[in-house]
Formats: structure tokens, sequence, C-alpha cells
């Protein structure tokens, strides 16, 4: 299945080399677990990141679906 | 005194005289200084019920304990006085490095009463205080009138001034300081235009005594270090980005003002983030004075028709003058936030102002002819012309410069105000940010980001991320924020470094750090609790001006389009603010009476003389 990873602000910086924009779309096995790919893109899985499936907050062990985005950047006060 | 100077200079305008005054001990410490301070004056002093851009207002420079030590962003101050935008009172922010500069003269506090025979300015070299003619300063922008005021007193000056828009009592008119800095909100910069007071020139070097320095010392540089770090290991996105990075968070939770905040969802967002900025406009992040964060963007545009350079923009303006108004060309966007600072008009409210002007006119409410040609969303070009026309108050500007709440009673359908108490909101849409929607709704100065920041929680995981749909346990936290804002703004902090390093390491909203620096600073030996209830003491002051000056609990609303038409999509989609069944709720846990009013138990209990 394929999913859309978006990484934001510092975040960006983990997305495959050479890729434009703040997005990339990767193809996982059926009901890959978020904490994988979060891991893929070594991105902290704790209160210093901010996870988010199709603007929704992630609930513990959830799994993507096809055409998922799944979004993610660092916990910050600021705005 | 320490960290406090304990004096306040009070500037008769009228009389053209001044006189010194010290604060009373205890008054000191149970309104921490800055935001806190300045309601007990403002209160006492000033008639909640007057014009208040008739020379019985008051305007009042305040910083806090903080400001100008070596606590890290100790470099804010605040304005506070009865806003002519919205009746009520308001408390607007701003860093930079003027604060650090005023507090330094000696001074923690001006208080300017009256009004000037003719256009002057304050000039305070520590002792030697003058109030000198600003005639010549007439009509002069912000950058030529810092540059003339810097020339004829001390090159190493720093200056506060009204622009063109402040001097013809535009009602979102800001006082700029440092050029680039804004205290924005409720226009009060046509309090200050209505005192012909065209700017306030500070110099010192009286650094505040501190009660215990080494301590002081010590734990400062920790939390420096525990920045750097952080900055170092994760990188600093408010370094790189500026607040700019934050338009594709608030797209992405659906929440990001879109055309006078029909939608949250925005098109053409990729086209004015922080990325963009960064590649296109950034010279260099600009901190303000001993910042470590460095948010600020100095930034030059090179686009035909939209050439200059200054600082901006952040994420607000962004937000109200990009997405809200349909607007994707940040070269256009950055040319309307240098005209704003150069004018002196607050990004936010003019942006919400012409956002709510171009729906009128898309619906056929407000006629061409009135405008005088087309104001469609997406129309960056007329845009920078409305801004333009909104600080000299010409033509279509004129109604446009009373702010949206007024421009759209003007056609009778104040619906199409985006605001509440009549101050435009920022760049959260409540509906898919539902502790917002109180906030907004029951904040003291109106829809203000900056009077309790939910969203550091609902939207940027701060302290602890929370479901932004859901309102479990929101009016109690709407509350803490409020108190805690109300500190941070008293003390003379900026909020950005005091939520994430000030309150506690491991990231709990219990002010333990803060505590500590402000008994190292002040040696009033404060703990937890009796910080957190200064700040609702400073909260519950202000709702009584508030309520005195005739609000009601029928203010503690938003607009119709917030509370009955569903979010059309995006996360959010199907939201309304779910306000009626917080709000109750939020009184509640005040202490306040079902009418929203503070009940005689609460303000005994926060030791508040409010008969006077």
């Amino acid at each position: 299945m394929r999913v859309t990873i978006k990484l934001l602000a510092i975040y960006r910086s983990k997305l495959p080399p050479g890729t434009e924009g703040n997005t990339c779309e990767i193809d996982l096995p059926p009901d890959t677990k978020v904490e994988i790919v979060l891991k893929q893109f070594d991105i902290e899985n704790d209160n210093s990141s901010v996870i988010l499936v199709n603007g929704h907050a992630v609930k513990p062990g959830q799994t993507l679906q096809e055409g998922d985005v799944l979004c993610a950047f660092p916990a910050i006060a600021g705005g | 005194m320490n960290g406090w100077h304990g004096k306040i200079l009070r500037v008769n305008l009228s009389s053209e005289s001044f006189a010194i005054e010290k604060v009373d001990a205890q008054t000191a410490k149970d309104y921490l200084g800055g935001r806190g301070w300045a309601i007990r004056y403002l209160y006492d002093e000033v008639d909640p019920q007057i014009d208040p851009l008739s020379p019985a207002n008051k305007l009042i420079f305040a910083t806090g304990p903080l400001t100008g030590t070596p606590a890290p962003t100790g470099n804010r101050y605040m304005v506070i006085t009865k806003s002519p935008l919205t009746g009520a009172l308001t408390n607007s922010n701003s860093g930079g490095v003027f604060p650090t500069e005023m507090k330094w003269t000696g001074f923690d506090v001006f208080i300017f009463e009256g009004e000037a025979p003719s256009l002057v300015y304050l000039w305070v070299d520590e002792d030697n205080i003058e109030i000198r003619s600003a005639e010549h300063l007439r009509g002069k922008s912000v950058p030529e009138t810092t540059d003339l005021l810097l020339a004829e007193t001390d090159p190493k000056a720093k200056v506060a001034c009204i622009g063109p828009a402040g001097e013809r009592l535009v009602k979102i008119a800001t006082i700029m300081n440092d050029k680039h800095r804004a205290a924005a909100r409720s226009g009060v910069g046509a309090v200050m235009g209505s005192k012909n007071l065209k700017a306030v020139v500070v110099r010192g070097k009286k650094t505040p005594t501190l009660a215990h320095p080494e301590e002081m010392k010590s734990l400062c540089m920790q939390i420096q270090k525990e920045v750097g770090h952080d900055i170092k290991t994760v990188g600093s996105s408010l370094r790189e980005f500026g607040t700019a990075y934050v338009p594709q968070v608030t797209n992405e939770l659906g929440i990001l003002p879109t055309r006078n905040f029909k939608t949250g969802v925005f098109e053409g967002v990729d086209n004015i983030d922080g990325e963009t900025l960064k590649e296109k406009y950034l010279i260099r992040p600009k901190p303000c004075f001993k910042c470590p964060i460095a948010c600020g963007r100095d930034t030059q545009v090179n686009v035909p028709g939209y050439e200059g350079s200054g600082e901006g923009p952040e994420y607000e303006t962004i937000g109200a003058i990009g997405s809200a108004c349909g607007i994707d060309n940040l070269a256009a966007i950055t040319k309307a936030n240098y005209l704003c600072n150069e004018l002196g008009i607050d990004t936010i409210s003019a942006g919400m102002t012409i956002a709510s002007a171009m729906e009128m006119y898309e619906d056929g409410v407000i006629p061409e002819s009135d405008i005088g040609k087309p104001l469609k969303f997406g129309d960056g070009d007329t845009l920078i012309e409305m801004i333009s026309k909104i600080g000299y108050r010409d033509g279509f500007g004129d109604l446009l410069a009373d702010g949206s709440y007024n421009l759209a009673s003007h056609y009778g359908h104040p619906e199409y105000s985006i605001s509440a108490k009549k101050l435009e909101f920022p760049g959260y849409d409540p509906r898919g940010s539902q502790g917002m929607g109180l906030l907004y709704a029951t904040s003291n100065i109106g829809a203000s980001h900056m009077a309790g920041d939910i969203a550091y929680s609902e939207v940027f995981g701060v302290p602890e991320k929370l479901d932004p749909l859901t309102i479990d346990q929101k009016p109690e936290l709407v509350k803490l924020f409020q108190d805690i804002f109300a500190v941070i703004d008293a003390v003379g902090l900026c909020v950005f470094l005091a939520v994430r390093y000030m309150l506690e390491a491991d990231m709990s909203l219990l002010p333990r750090r803060l505590t500590k620096v402000m008994n190292y600073a002040t040696g009033a030996e404060y703990d937890e609790d009796s910080i957190l209830e200064a700040g609702e003491r400073i909260f519950n002051l202000e709702r009584l001006f508030l309520l005195k000056a005739g609000f009601t609990q029928k203010e503690d609303t938003l607009p119709p389009r917030m509370l009955s038409e569903p979010m059309p999509e995006g996360p959010a989609k199907g939201k309304v603010v779910e306000l009626d069944k917080m709000l109750p709720k939020f009184y509640e846990v005040r202490g306040w009476d079902s009418e929203g009013v503070p009940s005689v138990e609460k303000l005994v209990s926060l030791d508040i003389e409010h008969e006077k």
C-alpha cells in the first residue's frame, strides 16, 4: 500500500535526499504500524514530536491504511 | 527593591510635566509587574466607561521584574490602555531591544496622561527627562521617525513610536519599537496618537539589582544550556524558519484561516511557508535582545513591484494577510508586512479586516463603487493598496481603519467580522481547536492568542499534545493557560521560551523554575501557588475592568460562523465550536457566577481591592 509521509519544520531534513517539498510517498506492507515508519525516518516517538495521521492525533499501536498521510513535526512552543 | 526598580515615571502631556513615583512593595509583589501593575493602575485611575481616545484615557508602558535581567528572553514590555477598537482594556506585548533599554532608564513603568497641545515625544536618558516637540516628525513613517530621533538624541537610544496610522487614530494602529517590532493589537497606536505623543526614546544603563545574583546566573545559564543543547540536537525550527513554519502545521490540522475563515485548508500553503521564505527572502534570523531562539526574520524582497526590506513576515501575518485573504504570493505578503510596519498598522487586524471586506465584496454586500475597484480574495496588489489607504484613512481605507467589526456593522452585516469582542481572530480556526475557541471568547482583550495560547497544547504539543477537537478538560486548561500567560506577561518574559523552559524541565505546567528566577531576581519569596495566584489576580482584576466598561456574558462569544457553520473540509470537517458546553464550566472553574461575574469570595481570596 502507498502512504504519504509529510515532515514539517526542521524534520524536513529527514526526508530522503533530493525530495522536493515536504512530502514523499512510500510503499508499505498492509497494516504497518506508525511507529515502524517513524523509526525508518529517525523520528522520536515521544513527547518531543507531534505525530498526525490525516490531521488527527495518533493512537498507540495505530496502523496505516492505503492513502493515509503521516505527518510529523517537532513539538515546540511557537506560533 | 530588586528586580523591580520600584519607580514609575508619570507624564502629564496636557501640562507637559512629569512626576516620579515609588511603587508600594505589597502591590509590587501581588501584581508581579508589567501587565499586572498596569491593570492595577488602570483600574484605580481610569473610569472604564470613558472614550478611549479622550484625554481621560491613560497609556501605560510597563516592563516586568525580569525585563533587562539575565533571565533568557527577559526582553518584553506591554502597553496597557482602554482600546479604541474594542472598548475593552488591552495589553499589547512587544520584544526587541526597546523594552530592555526602557527598563535600564531606571523606571519600570511610564504612565501617559492627558493630551499634549501639539505633537511631542518623550526623551528619557535615565534622570534627564524631556518632553520635546515632534512637529517636525508629523506624518513621518516609523523608520523615518526612528532615524531622525536617533540622530537628535543618542545613536544608541531605542525608539518606540507611531506612524501615520497612529496619528490618524486608525483603530488598528500599532506602537512600533526598534522599527520592526510591534505592540500591535487593539489600536494602542491610536491612543498614543490621541495624546499627541509621537514617540518615546530611551537610553539607560541602570540594570536592575538582583536579590540573589549568583543563583540567578547559575539557573539562567542552565536554561541557556538546555536551549543550546536542543538547538544542537533536535535543531531549532524557530531559528531556521521563524514562526513561518506554522502555516504547514495549521493547514495539516485544517485550521489555517482561509478566505475570512470560510475554511481551514488553504491550497496555496506551500507558497507561503517558512521554507519558501527562507529560500527566497531571508537574509538572517533576527533575535530580540539576548534571545537564544532568534525567531525574527530579517528579509529582503527584490521581486519587481514588491521591493523592500525589513522584518517579517511571521506566522500571524502570513495567516491574516495571506491565507485569510486567499493570497499565496509571499512577495506581496512580505511587502504588505513592511508597509504595515512603516505606517504602524497591526498586520493581524489589517489582514482580517481586508479579508472580511473581500468576502462582503464577493457576496455583493459592499458595492464596488464604495471601494473604487474590485476587491477579491487572492488579489495581493489591491490588498497592498488597501493597507496604504488604511494608514492614511484615504477613501475606503477610512472604513477599513476602524477594524472588521465596525466595517461589517456599517454594512449591516456584523457576522462577516471574524472577531471576538471586536478584536480580529489570530491564525487558528477554533472549530478545529476547541480550546482556542473558549480562549477567544473569554479573553479580557478579545480574540488574542497571546492571552493564553492553548494552541501550544492543541497544535504544537507543548507540554503535551491534546486532541484539539475535543472539549474535555479545556475549561480547566484555558483558565490555567490564561493565568500562566498573565504571569509571563507581567514578569517580562517571552512566551516562547517561558512555556518550554521556564515552567518546569519535565514540561509540566508548574511554574517551579519561573518561581525560582523571580525569587532570585526580586527576593520576594514567591512559591508556585502564589505566583499562579498572582496570574489569577491579574486576570480577575482585568475582568472587573471589563464588566465596569459595560461588557457582560453576552460578549463572551464568537461569530456565528464559528458557532453554527460547520467546518466544510479537512480534519475538523463538520465541527463548530462547542462554546455553550465549555463556557458554564469555565465560569465555574474561575469561581465566577453563571453570568461571568467574579464572586465576592473569589475576589476576597485573591485579595483584590475592587471598590475604589
